[in-house]
């Protein structure tokens, strides 16, 4: 049952690895998102260096953006003009990452940067899924209907260099869609995450993308930014294993399929707040590791930064 | 000045004709990392020639690691976070040390004498120690590092006589070992000064697809990258296609 990885250089057991993937596509798939936010820290509580797990864990979210995106694509619902040009932001933010990473590296503060960005990221997010859920379900059993309140960005609507997306029938400028590919481009170089849950709530209260295309064009370009991370990852810091890829994405891809009809039978408003309290217990978890005292207050890293 | 040391010793071995001398082997001077590798084990064995009284004399097998470099980060607490405030780096510790002996290395002989010879966790000492006044916490956590994991060991008492003059010790190898060259020596020390020594080399290497995979994400870390890339997206897209609904 034991497996060696040859560039995590540690063995370890395939089947636990498989049913990882497994969960976090089931969950992935359930919720609609990547994933890769409960992958990595899952990844290094397994034991692995936490660099392996920030570049390889977006393998599984390539993988399981795929099979979703082919569906959207399937019914129209993609805008590739959109996903193009968030795509050149990531681009640059991916390299900008990237850079950050090793830089951080040789600092020795990657795991508190990295530890820190996760619990604001999952504290803020969770925090506001859990109030929209809760008074999405309390105005649904009073019977009042719910507006979500779209907020008029009029300094949006000012900028310069507008584009005309087709699809999403949007005249903008550009900045907008460049900064939020820019920003999900550097978070999935640190921490190994598509960046789903930040894309698809800025496109709609943002951008104002139109709800029906925006889960395949942030698809498309989580497609994107996460193969050239990955590609960067494997250049630059050597830190992609193969091995550990195929495991995660085997068990991940069935996962997600699963996932996806087990979402079919649950409700919206249910799925999110369940999402949400996912969200604050591996938020909660990750700001215990920062707080609690550690077991050694030593810690050691091979090589010289 | 350990290592001139220990060739005198290898090199004297053979003519010290009168006393004691040691003959040692290990069974099998190659450790191959394959796709089902979780550690194994060696086993180092020997025989005293011209044996003498047992009393006062001892053995000692130690199996030593390439040297690898480190840095070890102590933590502080600030404003409630622990954050990595200091580091020392240390070059010449080594990636793996295991020690077997008949009895803890600090009956065996005195510290001096096994600061010479380099034989104890104890007698570990960095060749460098780069940006650090007192490296001496550093340095014993970087044992306690590799005591935790596994790669550091010392283990008393673990020596077997078949005979007289034939004994024999399994050394461990764990499964997060580094490749590279390792070294065997086995040390024959009578009232505390080593009378005889031989070190034989043990290469741990990985071979077949795991060699493969790990030279090529090094030396071709593009093909590599592409290859993990158009993985996932195979394995996405065969997902989907088997999985479609029809809708």
């Amino acid at each position: 049952m034991e497996i060696y990885l040859p560039v995590a250089e540690m063995s370890v057991n395939w089947l636990v690895i498989v049913a990882l993937g497994m969960g976090v596509g089931f969950l992935s798939g359930l919720f609609g998102v990547g994933g890769g936010f409960l992958m990595t820290p899952l990844l290094v509580f397994a034991g692995i260096p936490s660099t392996v797990a920030v570049a390889t864990t977006l393998s599984h979210v390539t993988a399981s953006s795929i099979s979703g995106a082919l569906a959207q694509w399937r019914k129209r619902a993609v805008d590739f003009g959109m996903a193009g040009v968030m795509a050149a932001g990531g681009m640059a933010g991916i390299v900008f990452g990237v850079w950050l990473f090793a830089l951080m590296r040789r600092q020795g503060q990657m795991d508190l940067i990295v530890g820190l960005s996760y619990v604001i990221m999952l504290g803020s997010i969770g925090v506001i899924m859990l109030r929209e859920s809760l008074a999405t379900l309390k105005a649904y059993r009073s019977g009042v209907p719910v507006s979500h309140g779209l907020v008029n960005h009029s300094w949006i609507q000012g900028l310069p260099f507008k584009m005309r997306f087709r699809q999403s029938r949007l005249y903008i400028s550009v900045i907008p869609p460049i900064v939020l590919g820019f920003l999900v481009g550097t978070l999935s170089a640190i921490m190994g995450i598509g960046g789903g849950f930040i894309l698809v709530p800025a496109m709609i209260y943002l951008l104002r993308v139109p709800t029906k295309v925006v889960m395949g064009t942030s698809l498309v370009q989580i497609i994107i930014v996460t193969s050239v991370t990955t590609l960067l990852q494997a250049t630059n810091n050597f830190s992609v294993d193969i091995v550990l890829a195929g495991l995660l994405v085997s068990g991940g891809v069935v996962g997600a399929q699963l996932g996806v009809r087990a979402g079919a039978k649950l409700r919206g408003e249910q799925l999110r707040l369940l999402l949400a309290i996912l969200v604050l217990t591996v938020g909660a978890g990750l700001a215990w590791q920062l707080i609690a005292r550690p077991a050694d207050i030593y810690s050691l890293s091979e090589g010289m930064p | 000045m350990r290592r001139m040391l220990l060739a005198l010793l290898f090199l004297l071995a053979p003519f010290g004709a009168r006393g004691e001398g040691l003959v040692s082997g290990i069974s099998q001077d190659t450790i191959q990392i394959t796709s089902s590798y979780t550690g194994t084990s060696i086993v180092v064995f020997g025989a005293i020639e011209r044996a003498q009284s047992a009393q006062g004399r001892n053995i000692v097998v130690v199996v030593r690691g390439p040297d690898e470099p480190m840095t070890v980060r102590r933590r502080e607490r600030i404003a409630g976070v622990w954050v990595n405030s200091d580091a020392a780096q240390f070059e010449g510790l080594p990636a793996y040390y295991y020690l077997a002996s008949t009895e803890p290395v600090a009956r065996i002989a005195p510290s001096e004498a096994l600061a010479r010879y380099g034989i104890g966790l104890q007698a570990l000492r960095p060749s460098a120690v780069g940006s650090h006044h007192d490296p001496e916490p550093f340095r014993q956590a970087a044992i306690r590092y590799h005591m935790r994991h596994g790669l550091y060991a010392e283990s008393p008492g673990s020596i077997d006589f078949l005979s007289e003059s034939l004994f024999r010790t399994r050394v461990p190898v764990p499964a997060g070992v580094t490749r590279g060259q390792y070294n065997v020596e086995v040390y024959l020390l009578r009232d505390g000064e080593v009378i005889s020594a031989q070190s034989t080399p043990l290469f741990v290497d990985a071979t077949g697809l795991e060699r493969r995979l790990y030279n090529m994400a090094h030396d071709a870390p593009l093909s590599y990258g592409l290859a993990c890339v158009f993985l996932s997206m195979l394995l996405g897209w065969i997902s989907a296609v088997l999985f479609r609904r029809p809708d």
